[in-house]
C-alpha cells in the first residue's frame, strides 16, 4: 500500500491564513463539522471497530465499490444517483458521527484502488464532485452533513492526488478540481469555503486565472480591497489581456484611492471594441462616475455620450447621463434624456452589466470543468482496471458546466 | 522734478521685486481643480510644488477658510464642497523650511443654469396630526411658514382632496417572488382604484433593470395591466430608478409623490444615493417608502458595496424620504402591504397645501430650511425640511 498521508494540519494552516483574515472566518472555522480527511492511519481503525459496525462498513464498502465500477464503466447517471442514495442512507444530520462510518468505508476502497494506481483518484474525485453538484442543486435541507462530506471528499482527493503525485500535471488537474469546487461554493453564496478552494488552487497552479479571479471576487465582496488588488495583479501577470481582471483591478484601485492607475485601465477598456460588452459598459460607467466625483462633469458627459452610441439600450447610461447633466445645470436636456428611458426594451439578466459584476458567472469556471472532464474520462480505464471491472466508458463524465 | 521722483520710485520698486524673486525658494501651482471648473461634494485639490529647499507643508484655503494641510508629497488636500453652487476661491500656500512661502489661487465660478426653473412659488404639502389622527379643520390663519428663519406670507391655501401625480415605484426583484409580489400587486391596485379622475399616475416596476414603466395617465386600466404583466426577477437598483422617478416628476405641476416599495437594499445602482438626495432636495416631490425587511441592508454585501457602504446608502435614503415631507411605512410581512398602500393614500387625501413666494431667492444652490408652525395646541405638522435654491 502506498503511503497516503495528507498533512491535515498544514491544510488547516493554509486555510486559516486566508480565512482568518476575512470577517466571520473564526466562526466559520469553529463550526465546520466536516473536519475529517482521508489519511492512511485511518485504515488501521478497521481492526479496532466492533464487529457489528465493521459489518456495516463492509456493506458500505461493497456498495461503494460497485458504484465506482459503474462510474468507471460509463454509467455516470446511475453511479451518481446510487452514491447519493448510499450516502444519505448512512449519514444522518442528527448524528454527524455517522459521517465517520461512511468516510471509513469509502476511504478503505480509495486506498486500495489508489495503491494500485494513483491516477484513479482523479475520476473518483470527479464522482464526488458530481455528487456535490447534485446535492447543491437539491438544496442542503436535511442533507447538510452529506453535502459537506461530498465537498470534503472532492477537496481531499484533489489535494491527495497532488501531494502523492508531485507532478506538474497533477498540480494542474488538482488545481482545476478545487477551482470548480470553489466556483460551485461561490454560486451557493458560501464565500469563505470558496476562498479556501481558490487559494489552494492558485497555490497549486499560479497561472490558474479562474481561481485567481474567484479569489479576488471573494476578497472584493468582503471589502478586502488590498488583497483583491494583489490577487488581480497576479491574474494579469498570468493573462495580461484578461478584461474582467482589468476592470475589477480598476474598481478596487479606485477604492484604495489609486485613481490615476484606475483611470488608465478604465479608459483602455471603455475604448476597446474587442472586450465583452458588459465589461466595456461597466468601464464607461465607472470612468464617468470617477469624473463626476472629481467634479469633471464635461469629461463624465463625454464618456457617457460615447457609451450611449455603443450601448443605446442600456438604461444605466440614461440615468447616469441625466444625473450628470442635472449637476451641470442642464436640467432640460437631462429631462429629455430621462424621458427616453421608459421606452427602452427591458433587458435580460444575462446582459445587465452591473448584475453580471455581482454574480458568479458559470463561464468563469467552464474551462476548469472541461479540463476535468477530459482528464477524468481518460483515467476511467485505469479505475476500471483497479477495481477489476470491465471498462465500457464511452461517454463523457457527466459533470455539468 | 516730480516726474523724475516718480520714475525713481518705479525703478526702486522693480529692483525690490527682482531681489525678492531671486530669494524666493518655493513656488506653487494648483493643478486641479482648474479655474472655471464647477466643484461639488468631495473635492480633491492637487498642487504642484517646486522648491530648492525642503517643503514643510501646503495649506489649502477655500474662500479664506483653511480646509486642509498636506505635509508630504503628493500635495493633495481633500475637502467637502457640499451642494452649494457658489463662487469659490481656492488658494494653496506652500511653506518652505526656511520660512519662505508662496501661493497660488484659482477661481471657481458657479455653474451657469441654462434652464429657467420657476421655483419662486414654493408649495408645501403638510400633514397635521392631533395625537394619532390627522386633522383637516385648520384654516390658513392657523399656519405660519418660515424660510431660513424668516416668516413668509402664505399666498395659496388648500386642503383635503388635492390633485396629485404619483409614481408607484415597485421593487420587483427576485426577493419579491411569491406572496410578496401578489400582495404588492393587490395593494398597488387598490391604491390606483382610490385615485380621483384628476389624479395621474405612472407604474414603474424595477429590479436591477427597468421592467415596466407606464406614462403618466389617469386610466386605471392601463396602470393595472402593467402591474399584472411583470414577474419578479433580478437584483435591485433602488437609487437609479428613484432618481428616474423624481426626474420624471420634475416638469409636472402640483402635488407630486413617489411611493416606493422596497427593502432598500440597493445592489446594482450606478447613481449613488447622495445624488438621489440632491435630486429630492432640488424638487418638490414627496417620497413615501413602504419598507420591507427593515434590517436586510445590515447584513448585505455585494461586489459594489460593503456592509458599511450599504448602511450609509440606506441612511441617506431614509434622509431623502424624511426631508421630502413623506414618511416611511414599515411593514413586518407581505400581508401588511395592502394596508400600507391604503394608509398612504388616506394620508394624501388629508393634507394641506400652502404656497408662498420665498423672500430670499438667490438661485445660488443654497439650502433653505423650511418650517411650518401651527397656531393650535396639541397638533403636529409635518412637511418637507427644505429645498435647494436653484
Amino acid at each position: 500500500m502506498i503511503s497516503m498521508i495528507w498533512n491535515t494540519h498544514a491544510r488547516a494552516a493554509i486555510a486559516c491564513a486566508l480565512l482568518c483574515a476575512l470577517p466571520g472566518a473564526a466562526a466559520a472555522q469553529d463550526t465546520d463539522p466536516f473536519g475529517g480527511a482521508i489519511t492512511a492511519t485511518d485504515v488501521s481503525d478497521q481492526v479496532k471497530r466492533p464487529a457489528g459496525r465493521r459489518a456495516q462498513e463492509d456493506e458500505i464498502e461493497s456498495r461503494y465499490r460497485k458504484i465506482l465500477a459503474a462510474w468507471a464503466g460509463g454509467q455516470t447517471e446511475r453511479a451518481a444517483i446510487d452514491l447519493m442514495a448510499l450516502e444519505t442512507s448512512v449519514v444522518s444530520d442528527e448524528d454527524p458521527g455517522t459521517r465517520k462510518r461512511l468516510l471509513n468505508a469509502e476511504q478503505a476502497v480509495i486506498h486500495e484502488v489508489g495503491a494500485s494506481n494513483l491516477e484513479t483518484l482523479v475520476p473518483i474525485a470527479m464522482l464526488h464532485h458530481e455528487v456535490y453538484r447534485r446535492y447543491l442543486a437539491q438544496g442542503a435541507r436535511g442533507h447538510a452533513v452529506v453535502l459537506g462530506h461530498a465537498r470534503g471528499m472532492t477537496r481531499d482527493l484533489a489535494i491527495l492526488y497532488r501531494e502523492q503525485s508531485g507532478s506538474e500535471g497533477a498540480a494542474l488537474v488538482s488545481s482545476r478540481i478545487l477551482t470548480s469546487l470553489g466556483g460551485m461554493l461561490q454560486q451557493a453564496a458560501q464565500q469563505l469555503p470558496a476562498a479556501d478552494m481558490f487559494q489552494l488552487a492558485a497555490e497549486m497552479d499560479p497561472r490558474n486565472t479562474a481561481a485567481l479571479l474567484g479569489l479576488a471576487t471573494v476578497f472584493e465582496k468582503n471589502a478586502r480591497y488590498e488583497p483583491a488588488v494583489e490577487t488581480l495583479r497576479s491574474l494579469l501577470a498570468a493573462d495580461p489581456n484578461h478584461a474582467e481582471g482589468k476592470l475589477r483591478l480598476a474598481v478596487n484601485l479606485h477604492r484604495l484611492e489609486k485613481t490615476p492607475e484606475a483611470l488608465t485601465l478604465l479608459q483602455g477598456l471603455a475604448a476597446d471594441q474587442k472586450v465583452d460588452d458588459w465589461v466595456a459598459a461597466l468601464a464607461a460607467q465607472e470612468l464617468a462616475d470617477i469624473q463626476r466625483e472629481k467634479g469633471k462633469l464635461d469629461a463624465a458627459r463625454a464618456v457617457l455620450e460615447a457609451a450611449l452610441q455603443r450601448f443605446p439600450n442600456d438604461p444605466r447610461f440614461y440615468v447616469q447621463l441625466a444625473s450628470v447633466l442635472d449637476r451641470s445645470g442642464q436640467t432640460r436636456t437631462a429631462q429629455d434624456i430621462m424621458e427616453k428611458l421608459p421606452l427602452i426594451e427591458p433587458r435580460t439578466p444575462e446582459t445587465a452589466a452591473r448584475f453580471l459584476y455581482n454574480t458568479v458567472r458559470p463561464e468563469t469556471f467552464q474551462e476548469a470543468r472541461r479540463f476535468l472532464d477530459e482528464n477524468a474520462q481518460s483515467r476511467l480505464p485505469v479505475l476500471a482496471q483497479a477495481l477489476d471491472a470491465p471498462n465500457k466508458a464511452s461517454v463523457a463524465v457527466g459533470v455539468a458546466g | 522734478m516730480r516726474r523724475l521722483r516718480n520714475r525713481a520710485g518705479w525703478v526702486l520698486a522693480l529692483l525690490l521685486a527682482a531681489a525678492g524673486a531671486a530669494q524666493a525658494a518655493v513656488s506653487v501651482q494648483i493643478v486641479s481643480p482648474v479655474a472655471g471648473q464647477p466643484v461639488f461634494g468631495k473635492t480633491e485639490v492637487q498642487v504642484a510644488v517646486s522648491s530648492t529647499e525642503s517643503v514643510t507643508s501646503v495649506e489649502v484655503f477655500v474662500n479664506g477658510k483653511l480646509v486642509g494641510t498636506a505635509t508630504q508629497a503628493p500635495w493633495v488636500v481633500t475637502f467637502e464642497a457640499g451642494d452649494q453652487n457658489i463662487k469659490r476661491e481656492i488658494k494653496a500656500v506652500v511653506h518652505g523650511a526656511s520660512g519662505a512661502t508662496a501661493s497660488n489661487a484659482v477661481l471657481i465660478q458657479p455653474v451657469q443654469i441654462d434652464d429657467q426653473l420657476d421655483l419662486r412659488l414654493q408649495q408645501l404639502f403638510v400633514t397635521v396630526t392631533r395625537g394619532q389622527a390627522r386633522t383637516l379643520d385648520l384654516g390658513e390663519g392657523d399656519f405660519k411658514i418660515y424660510d431660513n428663519g424668516k416668516r413668509q406670507d402664505i399666498i395659496t391655501f388648500g386642503r383635503g382632496e388635492l390633485p396629485l401625480t404619483a409614481v408607484l415605484l415597485l421593487d420587483t426583484s427576485e426577493s419579491m417572488q411569491g406572496e410578496r409580489i401578489k400582495y404588492a400587486r393587490r395593494g398597488a391596485t387598490n391604491f390606483l382604484d382610490g385615485l380621483k379622475n384628476v389624479d395621474e399616475a405612472s407604474v414603474v416596476m424595477f429590479s436591477d433593470r427597468l421592467l415596466r414603466a407606464t406614462p403618466f395617465v389617469a386610466d386605471k386600466k392601463v396602470l393595472a395591466k402593467a402591474l399584472e404583466e411583470t414577474e419578479a426577477t433580478g437584483g435591485t437598483a433602488v437609487n437609479d430608478f428613484l432618481y428616474m422617478s423624481l426626474k420624471l416628476l420634475e416638469p409636472r405641476v402640483g402635488r407630486r409623490v413617489v411611493i416606493l416599495l422596497s427593502d432598500g437594499a440597493d445592489v446594482h445602482s450606478v447613481v449613488p444615493m447622495s445624488e438621489v438626495l440632491w435630486k429630492a432636495r432640488t424638487g418638490q416631490a414627496m417620497i413615501y417608502w413602504i419598507q420591507l425587511d427593515e434590517n436586510k441592508h445590515k447584513s448585505y454585501v455585494s461586489s459594489w458595496r460593503s456592509v458599511e457602504e450599504n448602511d450609509e446608502e440606506y441612511k441617506t435614503l431614509n434622509k431623502a424620504v424624511e426631508e421630502s415631507g413623506g414618511r416611511i411605512e414599515k411593514i413586518a410581512n407581505a400581508a401588511e402591504l395592502e394596508g400600507a398602500f391604503q394608509a398612504i393614500l388616506q394620508e394624501l387625501r388629508e393634507q394641506y397645501v400652502l404656497g408662498y413666494y420665498p423672500s430670499d431667492i438667490k438661485k445660488d444652490g443654497r439650502w433653505h430650511e423650511v418650517k411650518v408652525d401651527v397656531q393650535r395646541g396639541g397638533v403636529r405638522a409635518r412637511t418637507r425640511d427644505g429645498y435647494l435654491d436653484f
